[in-house]
């Protein structure tokens, strides 16, 4: 990702609200160095100066603005970013809870009216051929059919981003069987059927599949089921919250997996990492957010 | 066998096979006696006649038919008739039902008995209507016409099934099935377009086996090539339809109506889902539509 980053001379500018933040510096840091990314941190200056040297010995590396209130550095923050004096808004120490308010603010957020908010993860294994795109790991526990619909929209357009022209859809469930009593096996023939009538980008689409059907194409052959996505599934859609924060905390865990996440439905990218992510995943997670808010790739 | 494509093409099959047994229920009148003697004249059936002797004697006089032809079961009044109709056939003794001067309410009721009727636990009664309309290239297999006012996934997939059957037995090996709506789109608030996809992935996991199920589909797109053309709707069921599945009764019974009543259409219509097919003809029904029915309910027998 970096080295396209920088083949395609891209670079962008990451406003941190309330940048005193250890968990973020590190990985900031090298985005910087690295020369895809530019960083403004807002925040309380004296503490930021402190733990950037602290973090990587250097505090000459980003502009620093001093707003010592939290809700303020936000708000100013996102400005930034509303007014295209930064491309990308990221969470530093500050409350999910605060900061998710403030981009779904109606007047001053960044969420347009009527836009589906949901997260996309990139995750990269060391036993799968290829990325694998998971979707919702972070934000809507039980999505419905139309804000199942924009989450593949997003996942594919992030995919898109990655290259991947016709992204191969996987829509999660436990059997690949279409049952009434089960809502998300009846959502998923809808999706398809969907993407079939050009109501969705287009893409290879097949659901409900199981993971085995989804990621390994044994087990399609085994179990002889003809479904296009064919155990190369560059997109896995879950029908629940739980289901997908399980599947990727599980493949960090014991599948060696680094991952990029990014908020999804925002008009500009918006980074929200979690503390306990390895530095690379949230070194990346920069970087995507790098590559997302670039309109020409 | 080869494939029917015209409602005639029926009678050469049903004569090189076997004849199936019919029983008429209260088949008192001269439009039941004639419509099942001209089946077995035919070599469609051989023909009980369940109802009052008397009745069916005068009709068979009227209609200079030699009463001998028939096997006559005497019974005086209409809902024992029906009873006895439906006990010869769990008996063994008949292969399809009829529906004679018996009121359809008195025919369905003992039809459906729990106890002595002729539907398995769980079996969900429904109406096949084979159409032939002469600017259409083949037969037409459409349900639910007549029985399931408003039917749900569940009965949706039982009447789908039965088309399926339907279209087996008339030779079609792989029947193109439309499911109807009003649009193409998967228009998540409209039953009609939700079900209409559910069902068409069931088919392609092979859940409903036998057909190429398609939908949602409009009529347009359903029986005209050039339309789905325009539409860019991608399936060989477009313009191509052997059987369409309409999404509620309405729907299904003006398209039936219009087609019979305006476009020049003969068809042949039969109760299914129970033990044997049922001929469940109303009195505005032709000779040649009675004819059709007896001849469908046969095939499928």
């Amino acid at each position: 990702m970096a080295d396209h980053l920088l083949k395609k001379k891209i670079r962008k500018t990451i406003a941190v609200a309330v940048a005193e933040d250890p968990n973020t510096m590190g990985a900031l840091f090298r985005a910087v160095q690295a020369g895809f990314a530019r960083a403004v941190f807002l925040g309380k200056a004296a503490r930021i100066r402190e733990l950037a040297l602290e973090e990587t010995g250097r505090d000459d590396w980003f502009i620093l603005e001093d707003v010592p209130a939290e809700k303020e550095a936000v708000y100013r923050a996102m400005n930034m970013v509303r007014e295209g004096e930064a491309d990308v808004l990221m969470k530093g120490l500050v409350g999910t809870d605060l900061f998710l308010r403030a981009v779904l603010d109606k007047e001053k957020g960044l969420l347009p009216p009527d836009t589906v908010m949901s997260y996309v993860c990139a995750i990269q294994l060391p036993r799968y051929p290829k990325l694998l795109f998971v979707t919702d790991t972070a934000v809507l526990p039980y999505p419905d059919l139309k804000q199942k619909a924009a989450m593949l929209r997003y996942a594919v357009n992030m995919a898109r981003r990655f290259g991947i022209g016709q992204p191969r859809v996987a829509l999660i469930g436990a059997s690949e069987k279409i049952s009434e009593n089960i809502h998300t096996s009846t959502d998923a023939a809808l999706l398809c059927k969907m993407v079939e009538r050009g109501q969705l980008p287009e893409c290879v689409i097949d659901g409900p599949l199981d993971i085995f059907l989804a990621c390994d194409p044994e087990s399609v052959r085994i179990k002889g089921v003809h479904t296009p996505v064919n155990g190369e599934a560059d997109i896995l859609l879950f029908p629940t919250l739980e289901a997908c924060n399980a599947f990727y905390k599980g493949l960090m865990l014991f599948g060696g997996g680094e991952l990029a996440g990014l908020i999804q439905g925002t008009t500009k990218p918006v980074v929200v990492m979690s503390r306990s992510e390895s530095p690379a995943s949230k070194y990346y997670c920069v970087a995507l957010s790098c590559l997302m808010a670039e309109e020409n790739t | 066998m080869v494939m029917i494509t015209k409602l005639d093409q029926m009678f050469d099959v049903l004569r090189e096979k076997p004849s199936k047994h019919l029983v008429a229920a209260y088949a008192n009148d001269r439009h039941t006696v004639a419509a099942v003697e001209m089946a077995r004249s035919m070599g469609l059936v051989e023909a009980t006649l369940v109802g009052d002797r008397d009745a069916i004697q005068k009709s068979c006089k009227e209609e200079k038919i030699d009463p001998s032809v028939f096997n006559i079961v005497h019974e005086k009044e209409d809902m024992q008739a029906a009873r006895t109709a439906v006990d010869l056939i769990n008996e063994g003794r008949g292969d399809l039902l009829m529906k004679g001067l018996v009121s359809s309410d008195k025919y369905m009721r003992a039809i459906l008995d729990k106890e002595n009727g002729l539907m398995d636990p769980g079996a969900i009664l429904t109406h096949v209507t084979v159409m032939e309309i002469p600017s259409y290239h083949k037969l037409l297999i459409v349900g639910d016409v007549a029985i399931i006012p408003l039917p749900g996934l569940k009965e949706k997939t039982a009447i789908l099934k039965e088309l399926i059957k339907t279209a087996h037995r008339l030779g079609n090996e792989n029947p193109k099935v439309a499911v109807l709506a009003a649009t193409e789109q998967v228009l998540p608030k409209i039953p009609a377009c939700v079900d209409a996809a559910i069902l068409s992935k069931m088919a392609s996991r092979g859940q409903i086996k036998g057909a190429i199920v398609e939908g949602p589909l409009a009529l347009d797109v359903i029986v005209d090539k050039e339309s789905a053309r325009i539409k860019k709707v991608n399936s060989e069921v477009a313009g191509d339809a052997d059987c369409i599945l309409f999404p509620n009764i309405e729907s299904g019974n003006a398209f039936y109506k219009f087609n019979t009543k305006l476009a020049g259409g003969e068809l042949s219509a039969i109760v299914v889902g129970g033990r044997v097919p049922a001929v469940l003809s109303s009195r505005g029904d032709s000779a040649r539509t009675k004819l059709y029915s007896i001849a469908l309910a046969a095939m499928m027998a």
